[in-house]
């Protein structure tokens, strides 16, 4: 009478509406929830209706075969387990648990699956874990290979980012030599015990994890500090001398190159705007308030040249009397015929005029007046 | 109750709601179609994709009405071939036929057919995508910012129009008619997409990006649209209005918005809003001119209240025709069915006569004043701000007494 599709949509049906009932007490805010968790009823009462009255689509019955043999021990329900409390814990903490969850959980889920299938294929345990093996293998061997080898690559990284360039170099060369040797090795001595060659391999992995382990407590070398402290993007001094890291391997080439507010060219000692729309290259540009704005700036001169926006006088704390210094940010200095980005947020209308404007560093009368209305 | 007789009911209740189903499955079914072909007969309709008002739409729609026909005739073939099938083919106990498999010239002309009709129809489309992304011809240009849940234009100076200095609004986008106008669309939030169906396809506002969209419109009149994009809480109630304009009403348009702030008169009502305002409503909304006691200008700063950085600026609000992200009317029913449904020769001339006292709808704006996030979905209970740093995503509750909301009221009116 009851088909088991109706029973499975009856049975989600009731646990929605108890979803429904208890978010009724637990949430504040019901408006999203509720419309979500009714409709979810809605339907599912629905696809009740259509399988008990379908009959799930059935002309004919049929019992399913039974191996009658028992299922052997298996880890997969505690690990799937593991997954959801982590799926349940992200939920609320953050997304990478979350993720980290959803990803135990499906793994466990097509293990825990593909074990009880194997354990009803055949009365033969040892059949049966060979078909398990089979099916699974050639997922499992790549994905634990390509998490021991993260973890080996991570941990070298940690070594070069520790140790100086030369030393570096040197690493990896000694490196590479030893993976040529252990190679070579492996191809003149074919039979060579098996055992022997997992030992070097793991032996070799625990180094390498060690050594990243002991740099990634010792830090990273004193010039990469000093770079991330001087920051890559935020740049104090914005003038047009070259910078010892800022400057550092500024790149000639740009990804962002359509949908920006507009393309700043400075060419023949002059600056302009082009702004997608206006025919005629423009001297001053509206840029909207707190709104993220992209400019891509363009060095056509020969010389080396950085664009900065000046973006009004910040007033120092009490310790300086009150002393204003310049609120600025630059790009790097940009090489000739290449170009750069920069991202301006203004927050306040630019009442005054000349509040903000774009300039070259070293020319200030080479400059673009930036209107935030 | 015991088990059996627990089954025996759910039994003869499921038994009843399926004969009850049987019979009304028909007439539902019935009562769905009409409905939805009595649905495009409908009149008030503003947001019809099918009633392009301008050349942009146009484009767009001498490309779909052939589609739609092709695609139509072929989507009755296949209806029709398959509902015959399944009736004439259904289940009645007989034997399954023979399974044929291989019938290349029947495959090969089926594969061809389709894409030569693909084909066709991309060549065209194509054609209208490109002419639809040319901005060499631009006129005019208007920057839209998309913000949880109000679109703000801004208008930078173009002097050919009369525009010497930026002008800002929000809610109506103002332009006249006859002129290649380009939208350039970003957002302050999250992702946007603005649509006037009556003048041109969607585009999405982005964070971070400059979209454009070419609008233009045949005749003066009022265009509705409505944000395309999921954007949170209130993207239902994101709206958003293009006021067409001879060139003549827009230059008065132009001239009203650049009029510097004239101050209510002294003891009066209006005056005591605007100091309810300096004190209440200039923590985020900029109204340009007005000055605080002490002579210094009055500069708003939503960025330090509001998550995504700004307010609707209120310069100039009674001559827009709605407020609150176009959710509500300024005029009045009465006055706002006079102002959308003038002829075109005089939608202007009713448009710029903005908000009289006589048509303000006080209703609504006293309630918007009152708790905005009672008639408007926002995320601005103070209790639930932790995610944005104490920062509201909407308006906030201001707790007003009903009567700093009549002075506030008497203030709002004289900002024409």
């Amino acid at each position: 009478m009851f088909s088991t599709g109706f029973k499975y949509f009856l049975g989600v049906t009731v646990v929605s509406i108890a979803a429904l009932i208890m978010s009724l007490f637990v949430l504040d805010q019901l408006a999203i929830a509720g419309v979500a968790i009714s409709m979810l009823i809605t339907v599912t009462a629905l696809l009740a209706g259509i399988a008990t009255a379908t009959h799930d689509g059935q002309t004919t019955t049929s019992t399913p075969d039974s191996s009658g043999e028992l299922a052997t021990q298996s880890i997969w329900p505690l690990v799937s387990g593991v997954g959801v409390v982590l799926l349940a814990l992200g939920l609320v903490t953050s997304s990478i648990v979350f993720f980290a969850g959803l990803i135990v959980l499906l793994g466990a889920l097509v293990e825990w699956m593909v074990q009880s299938w194997s354990e009803r294929a055949s009365k033969d345990t040892n059949y049966n874990a060979l078909a398990r093996k089979r099916l699974l293998n050639p997922i499992e061997f790549p994905i634990l290979a390509a998490l021991g080898l993260g973890v080996v690559i991570y941990s070298f990284s940690r070594i070069m980012l520790t140790v100086n360039k030369t030393t570096g170099a040197s690493l990896f060369i000694i490196f590479g030599a030893l993976v040529l040797v252990g190679g070579v090795l492996f191809a003149i001595k074919p039979n060579m015990k098996r055992s022997i060659g997992v030992a070097i391999c793991v032996l070799g992995a625990l180094g390498i994890v060690a050594g990243g382990v002991a740099s990634a407590v010792s830090g990273e070398r004193e010039e990469l500090v000093e770079a991330a402290a001087e920051g890559h993007f935020t740049h104090a001094e914005c003038g047009p001398e070259a910078s010892k890291y800022f400057d550092k391997l500024a790149e000639g080439t740009l990804s962002l190159r359509s949908s920006v507010s507009a393309i700043v060219v400075y060419q023949d000692g002059e600056l302009i705007a082009n702004i997608q729309g206006l025919v005629k290259p423009q001297k001053t540009l509206t840029i909207g308030r707190s709104i993220p704005t992209n400019i891509v700036f363009r060095n056509a001169t020969e010389g080396e040249f950085r664009l900065v926006a000046h973006l009004g006088d910040k007033v120092a704390d009490e310790s300086t009397d009150g002393e204003t210094h310049k609120n600025e940010t630059c790009t790097q200095l940009v090489a000739p015929g290449a170009e750069q980005s920069l991202t301006l947020k203004i927050s306040k209308p630019s009442s005054a005029k000349n509040a903000y404007y774009l300039y070259i560093a070293g020319a200030e009368d080479k400059k673009i007046e930036l209107v935030v209305p | 109750m015991s088990r059996r007789q627990f089954d025996n009911w759910l039994r003869a209740t499921i038994a009843s709601v399926r004969v009850v189903l049987r019979k009304v499955f028909k007439p539902l079914v019935v009562v769905a179609g009409v409905s939805v072909v009595v649905a495009g007969c409908a009149t008030n309709a503003p947001q019809d994709t099918w009633q392009p008002k301008g050349p942009n739409s146009k484009l767009i729609d001498d490309l779909q009405q052939p589609v739609f026909a092709v695609a139509g005739i072929i989507g009755l073939i296949v209806a029709v071939a398959v509902i015959y099938t399944m009736i004439k083919y259904r289940d009645r106990g007989q034997p399954i036929p023979e399974q044929i498999h291989g019938k290349p010239a029947l495959e090969i002309t089926l594969t061809v057919i389709p894409a030569l009709i693909l084909a066709v129809v991309s060549v065209f489309t194509f054609g209208a995508i490109f002419k639809l992304a040319k901005t060499d011809d631009t006129q005019m240009i208007i920057n839209v910012t998309g913000q949880q849940w109000w679109w703000e234009y801004d208008y930078p100076a173009q002097n050919e129009f009369g525009i010497t200095q930026p002008i800002i609004t929000s809610g109506q986008l103002v332009m006249p008619v006859g002129t290649k106008v380009l939208l350039r669309e970003t957002s302050r939030d999250v992702i946007h997409s603005y649509w006037i169906p009556a003048l041109n396809g969607k585009r999405d506002a982005v964070p971070g990006r400059v979209h454009t969209l070419r609008l233009e419109a045949d005749k003066p009149g009022i265009y509705a649209g409505q944000c395309t994009e999921f954007c949170g809480l209130s993207h239902a109630n994101m709206r958003m209005e293009a006021v067409a304009l001879s060139k003549e009403d827009f230059a008065k348009w132009v001239a009203n918005q650049q009029a510097p702030y004239v101050a209510p008169a002294k003891e009066t009502l209006a005056q005591q809003g605007e100091e309810v305002f300096l004190n209440q409503c200039v923590r985020c909304h900029q109204v340009n001119g007005l000055m605080r006691a002490d002579g210094t200008p009055a500069i708003a700063a939503p960025d330090e209240n509001v998550w995504s950085g700004a307010a609707p600026n209120l310069s100039h609000l009674m001559s827009r025709n709605t407020f609150a992200g176009a959710m509500f009317d300024l005029l009045s029913k009465q006055c706002r069915d006079e102002v959308w449904n003038a002829p075109s020769e005089v939608v202007g001339a009713k448009y710029l006569a903005g908000v009289t006292e006589e048509c303000l709808n006080q209703k609504d704006l006293r309630a918007w004043l009152r708790n905005a996030p009672e008639v408007k979905p926002m995320y601005a209970n103070p209790a639930d701000l932790a995610v944005s740093n104490g920062k509201y995503r909407g308006m906030p509750y201001l707790a007003l007494s009903e009567d700093d909301i009549t002075k506030l009221v008497a203030y709002l009116i004289t900002l024409k």
